[in-house]
């Protein structure tokens, strides 16, 4: 009787996979469409024309930064040279302790100013608000450490255009990055409530004075792995996911949000591992179940570029934070999942998230005991095994690679070179990196609810990343 | 057939499916790299054709028709067409007539192509701005993909094809926000042509439809015709859609001039914070000393909007920063703050420093100096 259990654990095991693996490459041949689509109406003058209207909505660039003396300046230099018509750019220097706040004051000619704060969104206490009184319209608040929601909560409040961007210290913005994002909201602005960008790591381009010159593959393989997986969910899962109208993740390091819509479900919540999964699911929430017509949208022209974890450590730290944001998403809307009312979200978006990724470690973890104990046993036949087995891995590699054709349509990757280091990587992830990754997920799933307030993450800064491989 | 071979089957399916993707992989790197490059060649050979011509229009070089057919030449000739001038047009113009580029492309147009090849063809009619291409892109405002009507009215913009005027300002009631917005753009560009149009538009729908009204009256805005204005003033008067009131007192700002400043201080007793918000601005811009009192007044105002734009729009008077001044010393802290925060704005806390360092400081400097300390209680709303 336990053979047999251990029979159908092994063969449910490989089956799970199987599933996932097809249920990824459907997201993968629908984003396709919508990609491709979206491809021809977008190179053709739309850029252009927002740029020279005087009807794109103004926009307000939120940075929350915590100890970011190092690159701050480049950056906020970088992104105020970004091309839209008219934003104004938020910096909140969340209790640095190093000398963040000297340097914008430095290098913006800021000085303090009275301006009435609102606290429309309750944050930690406000030190000081600065305004530039160069070329760059640029805001900073002083205020006491909070956390990143707990900033962005402060640059929502003082924001002054119906838009906000929320974005990191060290990303660079792609030229047309603003541009066409706003375009989808110019598309319906009564509806659209937040739109989200593709998120690329810059690991291993060449990068001058804050902008990308090149994009590259990086060599060493925990970035080169990363590359794989940022291609794979912004360009083979989330144009599906939006094409549903399903989308359960704006990312943090580039999303557009409808100032009103995130007053009305009061802001991002501090201390949440998964702020930004947390403010989309309930935006999403607060729309349905008020019955509002809304619309949250991914444009994948809007391209930003952030430096991910080198070595392993690192991004075992950043990996496990991410999955305990995760799991505290999957439990604050549980009643959403296989929620009929929810439509597409409760029923595929979330329901996957619950599914092929909450659920997915513990699987998988099972399936290193059982798959192996069954076939000692005799109890799984070996041909079946080993062919369920190759069924997921080609699955898993199929699904890679109709990323990898979709981002050709990019061409950020030109040389044979990277592409032929990114087709290597899809086919040698299944061996080491993603059992590695499911140990992380496990141990999160196991490990503390400490909350960190800022996740640490070694970096060299915008402007120190040329050359490097 | 048994399992284990059921299983071997969709193995090699799957793996075949893998191996078809890595091949279209390299062969689709491939043909990018190469079209990319042999493109990029064969444009600048072409630019240096075209130069020739343009130089030299009575040469007999031959372009050809193999060439002319070729989309390098195609993007050759835009980027031409986009940078010269005067009699270099009427030679690009013989060329493109001469070759049958024009019918080319609307044959594409009103092909079955694949959506992209289709748009192409609209891009290309609209850049090449031929007027014997006016009638295909009329034919084509109405065609079921946005993106080709856009470029089909972006393409009549550019060559200021009046009758196109009253098709697009039709169109804005059925179309999307983002066409609506896109073809106000194009409208704009027309310039005061679309004055009338849009205002006959507006008079007749502005009681039934709230988004396409708006954006026309947005259109005139950035138009800024003069000649809009009484016929705004009306529309503001008669409108009792929001969207439609707000959108007539901002162009009002622009096109309104002294005869909307008593409607606009009317709007600024409005009920609706929104109304007094703009209704500020506009009054700002319209730029009569004569409201200064009436902007002083919403400096009070229970609204933080309506008291930072009237701070703003007083910034703006001649005879507005004395007001300014005044509220620093008001009894109202809110009206304190606006105010400080427009004088700073507008560069008077900078030269009231300058006078503090040089001791030529007056009163009012001082006033201005003390609330922006640092120690001032910032948080008060």
């Amino acid at each position: 009787m336990s053979l047999e259990i251990i029979k159908w654990v092994g063969y449910g095991t490989i089956a799970y996979f199987a599933v996932m693996q097809a249920y990824l490459t459907l997201l993968a041949v629908m984003s396709g469409s919508v990609l491709r689509r979206n491809h021809h109406t977008s190179r053709f003058g739309r850029v252009q024309e927002m740029l020279s209207s005087d009807t794109s909505p103004p926009v307000s660039i939120i940075i929350p930064a915590y100890n970011e003396a190092m690159g701050i300046v480049d950056s906020v230099r970088s992104m105020s040279i970004v091309g839209y018509p008219r934003f104004e750019m938020v910096v909140i220097n969340d209790g640095s302790t190093d000398d963040t706040l000297d340097r914008l004051i430095g290098a913006f000619e800021m000085e303090r100013v009275q301006i009435p704060y609102r606290p429309d969104l309750e944050t930690a206490p406000i030190r000081g608000i600065y305004r530039g009184r160069g070329t760059v319209d640029i805001t900073v608040i002083d205020k006491q450490n909070g956390g990143r929601a707990d900033a962005l909560n402060a640059g929502i409040n003082v924001a002054r255009y119906p838009y906000a961007l929320c974005t990191d210290a060290d990303v660079i913005l792609d030229a047309g990055c603003l541009v066409n994002a706003m375009q989808r909201v110019v598309e319906d602005r009564e509806h659209t409530i937040a739109v989200g960008g593709n998120i690329r790591p810059l690991n291993g381009s060449k990068v001058e004075l804050g902008h990308l010159v090149e994009a590259s593959v990086p060599r060493r393989l925990v970035p080169r792995m990363q590359v794989l997986e940022y291609v794979r969910t912004f360009l083979a899962s989330r144009p599906a996911w939006a094409r549903m109208g399903a989308l359960p993740l704006i990312s943090g390091a580039f999303g557009i949000w409808k100032r009103s819509a995130v007053l009305a479900v009061g802001g991002f919540t501090n201390g949440h591992m998964g702020e930004d999964m947390d403010l989309t699911m309930r935006m999403h929430r607060y729309h349905i179940d008020n019955d509002i017509p809304y619309r949250m949208v991914y444009e994948p022209g809007a391209v930003i570029w952030t430096e991910v974890p080198e070595t392993i450590r690192v991004l075992r730290r950043q990996r496990i934070r991410w999955h305990r944001g995760l799991m505290t998403a999957v439990k604050d809307f549980m009643p959403m999942t296989f929620n009929p009312r929810y439509g597409k979200l409760g029923m595929v978006t979330w329901a996957g998230m619950f599914l092929f990724e909450y659920v997915a470690p513990i699987v998988e973890f099972a399936g290193w005991f059982f798959v192996p104990l069954a076939w000692a046993f005799g109890a799984l036949n070996t041909t079946a095994m080993v062919m369920l087995l190759a069924i997921a891995f080609g699955m898993g590699l199929m699904n890679s690679l109709v990323a990898l054709m979709l981002d050709e349509s990019y061409g950020y990757f030109n040389s044979a070179a990277d592409t032929s280091r990114l087709v290597t990587m899809a086919m040698i992830e299944n061996f080491g990196f993603r059992q590695i990754t499911v140990v992380w997920r496990i141990r999160a799933l196991f490990g503390g609810r400490k909350v960190k307030r800022w996740g640490n993450m070694e970096r060299r800064g915008v402007t120190n990343l040329a050359g490097r491989p | 057939m048994e399992a284990n071979q059921v299983a071997v089957f969709a193995v090699l399916i799957v793996f075949a499916i893998d191996a078809a993707l890595l091949a279209s992989l390299i062969i689709l790197k491939g043909i990018h790299r190469q079209r990319s490059l042999h493109q990029r060649q064969r444009r600048a050979g072409y630019m240096t054709l075209l130069a020739h011509h343009l130089t030299y229009p009575e040469s007999t070089e031959p372009i050809g028709r193999k060439t002319a057919a070729d989309p390098a030449f195609l993007d050759a000739i835009i980027d031409l067409r986009n940078a010269v001038a005067g009699t270099e047009i009427d030679t690009l113009a013989g060329i493109i007539g001469r070759y049958g580029m024009i019918g080319a492309q609307a044959r594409r147009l009103r092909s079955r192509f694949p959506l992209g090849r289709r748009l192409r063809a609209a891009v290309a009619l609209a850049e090449l701005g031929d007027e014997s291409s006016a009638d295909v892109l009329m034919e084509f405002l109405d065609d079921t993909e946005p993106e080709i009507r856009i470029q089909c009215a972006r393409g009549l913009g550019r060559m200021k094809w009046t009758p196109a005027i009253d098709a697009i300002v039709d169109r804005f009631n059925v179309e999307t926000p983002w066409v609506r917005s896109r073809f106000t753009h194009t409208l704009a560009g027309f310039g005061a042509r679309a004055t009338w149009p849009l205002i006959a538009y507006i008079r007749v729908n502005h009681r039934f439809e709230s988004a396409g009204p708006a954006a026309a009256i947005r259109s005139l805005g950035v138009i800024g015709d003069t000649q809009a204005g009484p016929s705004l003033i009306q529309i503001l008067e008669e409108a009792t859609d929001p969207e439609i009131e707000i959108a007539a007192i901002e162009v009002l700002g622009v096109v309104g001039g002294p005869l909307a400043l008593q409607t606009l201080i009317e709007t600024f007793e409005s009920d609706d914070w929104r109304m007094r918000a703009k209704a500020a601005t506009a009054i700002g811009e319209i730029g009569d000393p004569v409201a200064v009192s009436v902007l002083a007044t919403g400096l009070e105002d229970n609204d933080w909007w309506v008291r930072r734009n009237s701070a703003a729009a007083l910034a703006r008077l001649p005879g507005g920063k004395w007001a300014l001044y005044d509220a620093l010393t008001s009894k109202d802290p809110f009206a304190q703050d606006a105010a400080a925060e427009a004088l700073a704005d507008s560069g008077e806390l900078i030269a009231a420093r300058h006078r503090d360092q040089t001791g030529t400081a007056t009163a009012r400097d001082l006033a201005l100096l003390a609330h922006m300390t640092p120690e001032h209680d910032m948080a008060k709303t």
